[in-house]
């Protein structure tokens, strides 16, 4: 998913029961509270509710209250189930099969408790289908109905040709299969992704076009008012279907109020004053709010009077991208490896990001399956990189544009950067854009040789890095924005998508990674970590290893 | 009295009608693609060029423009490329907003500017002159953001008096109201001060302070009265600099108006926003010249509209 | 903010005491040149000497920025010094303190004076050549052409400034060109104001008649007889409208457009910053913020002072 505003500085992480885990330890658990509305603050306007339309962190962060998908994620990344109770693949990996959850029910009030169209009916396989229709239908528009195009009969429904998905059907009222044209491994993690959820079509219909601003979905928390740029407010859904182990319907709290918060700096003073009760924490303030840091279960902790600062490793990486086709890196393999080499990772990270973030060797974050502790990465070289750029064939240096989206963060590395290449002989220019036309001339024209990209996961599995950014049949804004082509390295990922034996995958797409990383078609900077703020009444907060924006509100408490 | 107000109205007419060319100028000169934009991130062709059709993108710039002047004067602007969100809504959503934040800033501005106008006035070369015309030079000097950003540090973070940010109650007011009010009331104090001076050497004032008209009296009931005038006018002219300062001030404050709906929009180049609110700014300059325009009479029975 | 100066209607003065001491001077000295009593009273004025000095202070700086800077407002020093010059607070060696990067604040805001003043005065000279040349053509010939000039200035002083200027800006490849271009483009409606109001009256005035009548071509005449003589109230508008420029510039720069880094820029610095401004890193974003202050101040108080020396009005 890709990353914007300044969420995109640096997204998150991971959930941990801040007095819990002292509390377990004395073997006495505390007993849930209800009641309470959670405060938190937004780094943007989410541009889209709708979670057929959403492909941003920001909105996601909201969409996950609302909406649910079949399969869900655990804080550290597995899979698990949703709206779907269980799932089966065929042997030849070519059909899924869904056992649907009974009793789940779409929302049936909203707006301050004016009924829905849908009239808060049970969500059925037909549901699903029609959601799925819906999605990849062309008039539509999902920006994210392709990451499903291998579900037969998608072509043809895009096309026109069918009325509807051939390989999507209803088998009775709670069991839905969904095939595919061929065995695609990560198909299950995919359904994950949070545009693939079950959307009531009375509600969806009735609005049309305002459908963006009247959702309604399934999820812990209903849609109740949001005011642009200011407040977004959710209630609880009193009907919701999921139970704590105590046999108490969930959620806890009464519902959620969304402050929007474009400012890091405004956002940290209402977090001080008590406005808000979790935050994130720009570099200026890291060293407060990290006072007495540790690592609690691979959870980096600190708890002292602010509250309880968490931090872990998030699967992103962050990267400049050189476009393969372009000037001057076009058939300059050397130049692109004295880039590699000018940077100075660990310095960057220890000075600018506090050190937040771990310097990246290559594609793929640590902890990501296949990921490689032996692949040989670039080291921060100075004399290297100018011996490079005299093969390359710029022994006087060489003068680049780097463009970037708007945003303090991106701002803040690039300056550091530019620095950082002057020392080797590459005099650095910066040009900041919006970041539709960062997308619209880095992706579909293709047309800027050196640009800031960062990819952080969509469904937990290698194919969302190393087929998505880098083969060659995802060139342009399918996502290899640098149009890398190695026939080699299709080849590698291509197969790794169909296999099906997990250690064949994994050897697939380490050889990939290892020889992605000698082309360098990316200037590969550093993984994201993902942290919070917390008050430390808050209790029940668990956070993804994808982010804390994936974070669902629904075990949350307030021990006010 | 009728004739001239149907004759400054007319005079709008074509005033208006450049400021939507205008508009429709920017809005062309802009690179890229709207339906390209718009389609996401892997539109198809065939969703671009459907898009492109049904915004009337693929017709000849004449027919765009005209199009746009009929949009322009029904108020349909379309809707947000980013939330799909009819600009008219968006923008009424937001004015209530603004007007809140304006008409604080006013308030703070208006009484403030004057007294410290009135006191350098009427005690010309004191001490309370020096101070007043002082602060009111620093007034159109300080830069608004700065100035915001000092109150933020002061009231919020180091006296924590005031919350520093968002929006809703008085309290959330008060720091931008003072903000954004600090120019119009540095304008008010100059302009004050200089048109009581002139008027105070009117022969009537003599005459009103020969007859033994109590000095308050002359001041407040007299002098003032006309010295209004130029208060009306320099509220009414400074309105587009009002706007530009809100747009900075809204951001700083994360206040959710009309200005900050501006500058997200051009960051984000949502440009039926940003086009639908370049044109309300122009119509509000356009109505508050007319309402000051208007008004003088109310200040100044000299002013016969004619 | 973001205003010329030259937009605002304020009538004449504001420093009381100066009007006092001009009128003096008016009575004193007679049969010189219009510029000498123009500077004699200019002299005598406190608060335009004032005005004069923060000016020059600022001229001065831009200048000589590398004699008066120990270091590159461009280095970075926590590459080669570590994290003890990042942020630093100030102190002999860095007087305003270092910034993220441990780059130098005081080099940065004294060589920020040559980007402000530069763009400040190319605006300025754009919006003076368009200004004037409208201005005059719709005073001279009036009719149709003033007609057109008229309603272009009345259509662009309808748009606030800022969003105008925002709006051509943000969409192009950024350059410092474009900005000043673009300000320049919008703020010559003040100079063409006055320019066509003098040229309307001048036009009246006998000694012009004379040379229409004995035969003068136009362009002679405007040239010849009529420009010089609005050259006086184009200063004004012209210093004052500088001030306005540069707030303009650090408004535009703090919203993320215009000039790009790592360009030292006023607005630019404050708006990197105000980030740090509330973990108490007050100097990266303070003392740019004063800068600014300084540079609008001095040409505000010039221009004030300027125009009642100049200001024809005025010697009754």
């Amino acid at each position: 998913m890709f990353r914007r505003g300044r969420v995109v500085v640096m997204v998150l992480l991971v959930a941990v029961m801040v007095l819990g885990s002292t509390l377990l330890a004395c073997g006495e658990e505390q007993k849930p509270k209800y009641g309470g509305i959670w405060k938190d603050a937004l780094g943007a306007d989410p541009p889209d509710l709708d979670p057929v339309m959403a492909t941003d962190t920001t909105s996601a962060e909201v969409g996950y209250q609302i909406f649910e998908t079949l399969v869900g994620i655990d804080p550290d990344g597995g899979l698990v189930p949703l709206l779907a109770e269980s799932w089966k693949g065929s042997a030849d990996g070519k059909t899924f099969t869904f056992k649907l959850r009974k009793g789940v029910h779409f929302h049936k009030t909203t707006e301050g408790g004016k009924p829905t169209a849908n009239g808060g009916r049970e969500v059925t396989a037909d549901d699903w289908v029609w959601t799925f229709n819906y999605i990849c239908d062309p008039k539509t528009n999902s920006p994210r109905a392709y990451f499903i195009d291998m579900v037969k009969g998608y072509q043809e429904y895009r096309d026109g040709k069918a009325k509807s998905i051939s390989g999507i059907k209803a088998l009775d009222k709670y069991t839905l299969q969904i095939e595919t044209t061929y065995p695609f491994a990560p198909f299950i993690a995919v359904l994950s992704y949070n545009t693939f959820v079950a959307l009531p079509r009375e509600d969806v219909l009735k609005w049309g076009k305002d459908w963006n601003f009247h959702v309604v979905g399934t999820g812990p928390f209903k849609f109740e008012s949001w005011k642009h740029d200011d407040k977004l407010v959710l209630s609880r859904n009193e009907n919701y279907w999921m139970k704590d182990k105590w046999g108490n319907r969930l959620p806890y709290l009464d519902g959620i109020e969304f402050r929007i918060i474009t400012d890091a700096t405004i956002e940290w003073t209402e977090y001080k004053l008590g406005n808000i009760y979790a935050a994130h924490v720009d570099d200026p303030y890291y060293p407060e709010a990290s006072k007495g840091l540790k690592t609690v279960a691979g959870v980096k902790t600190a708890v002292n009077e602010l509250g309880t600062y968490l931090e872990r490793p998030q699967w992103g990486t962050y990267y400049y991208g050189m476009n393969q086709t372009l000037p001057p890196f076009k058939d300059n393999k050397y130049l692109r490896q004295a880039f590699n080499y000018a940077v100075n990772r660990q310095g960057l990270i220890d000075l600018v990001l506090n050190g937040r973030a771990m310097p990246a060797k290559g594609v793929l974050p640590p902890g990501m399956f296949a990921y490689s502790e032996n692949l040989k990465g670039y080291s921060f070289d100075p004399k290297m990189a100018k011996e490079l750029l005299r093969k390359a064939g710029y022994p006087k240096g060489i003068q680049v544009t780097l463009q970037y989206n708007t945003s303090q963060g991106h701002k803040r590395i690039a300056e550091a950067l530019q620095s950082q290449f002057a020392l080797a002989g590459i005099k650095l220019d910066l040009k900041n854009v919006d970041w539709g036309a960062h997308l619209d001339t880095c992706g579909t024209q293709g047309t800027v040789p050196f640009f800031r990209m960062g990819w952080v996961v969509d469904y937990p599995d290698p194919d969302n890095f190393l087929y998505v950014l880098l083969n060659s049949e995802n060139a342009g804004d399918q996502g290899n924005y640098t149009r890398y082509h190695n026939p080699l390295f299709d080849d590698l990922t291509k197969q790794a998508r169909l296999a099906t034996d997990q250690e064949v995958r994994r050897n697939l797409y380490q050889k990939a990674e290892q020889l992605v990383v000698e082309d360098a078609p990316w200037l590969f900077i550093y993984h994201y970590t993902s942290h919070n703020m917390l008050k430390p009444f808050v209790r029940g907060y668990k956070l993804p290893s994808f982010g804390q924006y994936c974070n669902r509100f629904t075990e949350i408490w307030l021990d006010l | 009295m009728g004739r001239y107000i149907v004759r400054r109205l007319l005079a709008v007419i074509p005033v208006l009608a450049g400021v939507i060319l205008v508009v429709f100028i920017l809005s062309t000169i802009v690179p890229g693609d709207p339906a390209r934009i718009l389609s996401g991130q892997r539109g198809d062709p065939e969703t671009i060029e459907r898009i492109r059709r049904e915004m009337g993108l693929n017709l000849p710039w004449y027919v765009q423009m005209v199009r746009f002047y009929r949009d322009a004067l029904t108020f349909d602007l379309g809707r947000s490329y980013r939330n799909n969100m009819k600009v008219t809504e968006a923008i009424c959503q937001r004015i209530p907003v603004s007007a809140k934040l304006a008409g604080a800033a006013l308030l703070v501005a208006v009484p403030f500017g004057m007294i410290l106008g009135i006191i350098s006035a009427v005690r010309q070369y004191s001490i309370w002159d020096y101070a007043s015309m002082i602060l009111a030079l620093l007034g159109v000097s300080v830069p608004v953001f700065f100035f915001g950003l000092l109150t933020i540090v002061v009231f919020c973070v180091k006296l924590g008096w005031l919350p520093g940010t968002g929006y809703g109650g008085l309290r959330y007011l008060i720091l931008p109201a003072i903000t954004l009010g600090l120019r119009p009331a540095a304008l008010i104090a100059r302009i004050t001060r200089s048109s009581m001076l002139e008027v105070i050497r009117q022969d009537y004032i003599r005459t009103a302070r020969s007859k033994g008209v109590h000095e308050r009296s002359v001041v407040l009931r007299h002098a003032l009265r006309n010295a209004m005038i130029p208060v009306v006018t320099v509220i009414g002219v400074d309105v587009p600099s009002l706007l530009s300062g809100a747009m900075l001030t809204e951001t700083i404050f994360c206040w959710p108006g009309i200005g900050r709906l501006a500058v997200e929009a051009v960051i984000n180049r949502d440009f039926p926003i940003q086009r639908g609110v370049v044109l309300f700014m122009a119509l509000v300059f356009l109505g508050a010249t007319l309402i000051v325009d208007l008004s003088y009479g109310l200040f100044d029975p000299r002013v016969r509209y004619e | 903010m973001s205003d010329t100066g030259a937009r605002t209607p304020e009538t004449s003065g504001v420093m009381p005491p100066a009007r006092a001491t001009v009128r003096k001077a008016d009575r004193e000295e007679v049969g010189r040149s219009l510029w000498y009593y123009a500077w004699l009273r200019l002299k005598r004025n406190k608060s335009a000497m004032l005005g004069l000095a923060l000016v020059s202070l600022i001229v001065f700086s831009a200048v000589f920025a590398p004699f008066i800077t120990r270091y590159d407002p461009i280095e970075q020093l926590i590459w080669t010094e570590g994290p003890s010059a990042q942020l630093a607070l100030p102190s002999a060696k860095h007087w305003f303190g270092t910034d993220l990067y441990g780059r130098d604040v005081f080099s940065r805001v004294i060589y920020g004076t040559r980007v402000s003043l530069r763009l400040a005065i190319a605006a300025t000279v754009i919006s003076i050549v368009i200004g004037t040349t409208l201005g005059a053509l719709a005073g001279y010939y009036g009719g149709f052409v003033d007609d057109v000039v008229s309603w272009l200035i009345s259509v662009i002083f309808a748009f606030p400034f800022l969003l105008f200027v925002i709006t051509i800006v943000a969409y192009l490849p950024p350059s410092d060109t474009l900005v000043y271009t673009a300000i320049g483009v919008v703020s010559w409606i003040g100079v063409g104001r006055i320019v066509r109001g003098q040229v309307m009256s001048i036009k009246e005035t006998e000694f012009i008649q004379a040379a229409v009548a004995s035969g003068a071509s136009d362009a002679r005449i405007i040239f010849k007889h009529i420009l010089p003589n609005v050259i006086a109230p184009v200063i004004v508008s012209a210093t004052l409208g500088m001030g306005g420029i540069v707030m303009l510039e650090a408004g535009l720069t703090y919203l993320g457009f215009g000039t790009q880094p790592p360009t030292p820029s006023w607005g630019y610095m404050i708006s990197r910053g105000q980030e740090y401004l509330l973990a108490g890193k007050w100097w990266w974003s303070i003392f740019p913020g004063i800068a600014i202050c300084i540079a609008v101040l001095g040409f505000n108080l010039l221009g004030d002072g300027l125009r009642d020396a100049l200001d024809p009005r005025l010697k009754q």
